[in-house]
């Protein structure tokens, strides 16, 4: 079972990954970088409700506080994500595919099975943020390309350091 | 039995669900002017909302007293009709010296206790009785007509003879031609009553307003009854008109009693003049 201690040094660093990130690629307003969910949709599967919930608060808000954007903003989308995460999780997982205490990661899933799961889960939280920002849904088709474009690239780079630092490592 | 209950299980993780969830907007809030200016739009609209129906529900609930209050306001102002315009007509008649300025009507205000209209001889029961005033014979109405005429009175109560009843009948006048003629409930429709014996060369069109007579000494005069109908020719003499009722005598609940201040003069005089026919 991965301690607390190493999912807070997890956690530090996903947050300097993904400041680095959003300093390094900018679009413009068409494209927000949040690779960030992926700690949070890779913290080990006995972790309960309550405590995921409590993770992506913090998550969020530190997130907030160190990019540019309006701070509480990603922390309730990324309640929102995490919420909605177990059934997610029962729709593509097959039984016997994990022990109860492993890392649901690319190579516990599989890459179809986790690209899916990946992509579930940024749609809602990028739904979520786009929802926030506007509160309410008039605006909200003008907003439709952005959430795609941003879903399509994030999931591309959470793939990309999925594979390259945790894919060889895990169990 | 933390773990073992999952009311509690689920509970918990819905309320801090939405404890971080209302954290993080209130972070938003602080944070930024355009949500904020949302939110407190919409909280605004909510509260509206919920005050509008709680003063609605309110309002409800006190619509008793507010009846009570209008009933008894209406009923000041009837009084005070009937003192003025016996004022009036005491000034347009200069000989009169010495002459009261009573009015000729006054009202007790009654609620209905119980009231049938199924039936073709129909009664009703009020909470008003010897102690309050009422006496046998009066006239009992309601703004939109006659409902009926007080047949017994008890201490407390009395018993009315509805106009929905087959052997009641009320003098009424039909508007433009003021010509009169009794008008009687024939059993059919609560809504109807029949108009009898208005002469064949008054004229007459459906929608004219028909009134009480004030010939009789229990009613006022021109008091709205309903509107003429239909009219049928009775042996080319006289005229049949339905009337369509005003007054919806199945939701009628508060009533007024009139009390005539000249009855006994008007019925002594007539019981004198009966004796000298006779």
């Amino acid at each position: 079972m991965r301690s607390n201690s190493s999912s807070f040094l997890l956690f530090i660093s996903f947050v300097v990954l993904q400041m680095v990130f959003t300093s390094l690629i900018d679009f413009g307003p068409l494209l927000f970088i949040s690779i960030y969910p992926l700690f949070l949709l890779t913290l080990p599967i006995n972790t309960s409700i309550n405590k995921l919930m409590i993770w992506a608060f913090f998550m969020g808000l530190t997130i907030d506080y160190f990019s540019n954007s309006i701070l509480g903003i990603n922390s309730a989308a990324s309640i929102i994500m995490v919420t909605c995460q177990p059934w997610i999780f029962k729709l593509i997982y097959r039984k016997g595919d994990l022990e109860n205490q492993i890392r649901p990661g690319m190579k516990q899933l599989g890459f179809y099975r986790f690209t899916a799961y990946i992509t579930i889960c940024l749609t809602i939280h990028h739904i979520a943020v786009t929802l926030i920002e506007d509160f309410g849904l008039i605006g909200f088709t003008y907003h439709i390309p952005r959430v795609l474009i941003s879903i399509l690239v994030n999931t591309i780079i959470i793939l990309i350091i999925e594979f390259g630092v945790f894919y060889k490592r895990s169990i | 039995m933390w773990k073992k209950s999952p009311l509690i299980r689920v509970s918990t993780t819905i309320l801090l669900f939405l404890f971080l969830e209302g954290a993080s907007f209130f972070f938003i809030v602080e944070d930024s002017l355009f949500q904020q200016i949302k939110i407190s739009g919409t909280l605004m609209y909510v509260k509206g909302e919920i005050s509008s129906f709680i003063s609605d529900v309110r309002y409800f609930v006190g619509l008793k007293e507010v009846n009570y209050m209008l009933l008894e306001e209406n009923l000041d102002l009837k009084n005070r009709v009937e003192e003025l315009s016996a004022k009036l007509k005491l000034n347009d008649t200069i000989t009169t010296n010495g002459q009261s300025s009573n009015p000729k009507f006054s009202y007790i205000p009654a609620k209905i206790i119980s009231n049938s209209t199924n039936k073709l001889q129909n009664f009703i029961i009020l909470n008003k009785g010897k102690i309050h005033g009422v006496e046998k014979d009066m006239g009992v109405i309601s703004p939109l007509g006659v409902v009926g005429i007080v047949s017994s009175v008890s201490n407390n109560f009395s018993y009315v003879i509805s106009f929905l009843n087959i052997t009641q009948s009320v003098s009424a006048k039909i508007a433009p031609s003021q010509s009169f003629g009794p008008m009687t409930w024939e059993g059919r429709s609560t809504n109807y009553a029949t108009l009898s014996e208005i002469p064949y060369h008054i004229k007459f069109t459906t929608g004219d307003t028909v009134y009480t007579s004030g010939f009789s000494t229990m009613f006022p005069p021109d008091i709205p009854l309903g509107t003429a109908m239909e009219s049928t020719l009775i042996k080319g003499a006289h005229h049949k008109i339905e009337v369509k009722l005003f007054q919806d005598y199945n939701t009628l609940h508060y009533v007024n009693i009139v009390i005539n201040n000249n009855k006994k003069e008007l019925d002594q005089i007539i019981k004198e003049n009966e004796i000298q026919f006779k």
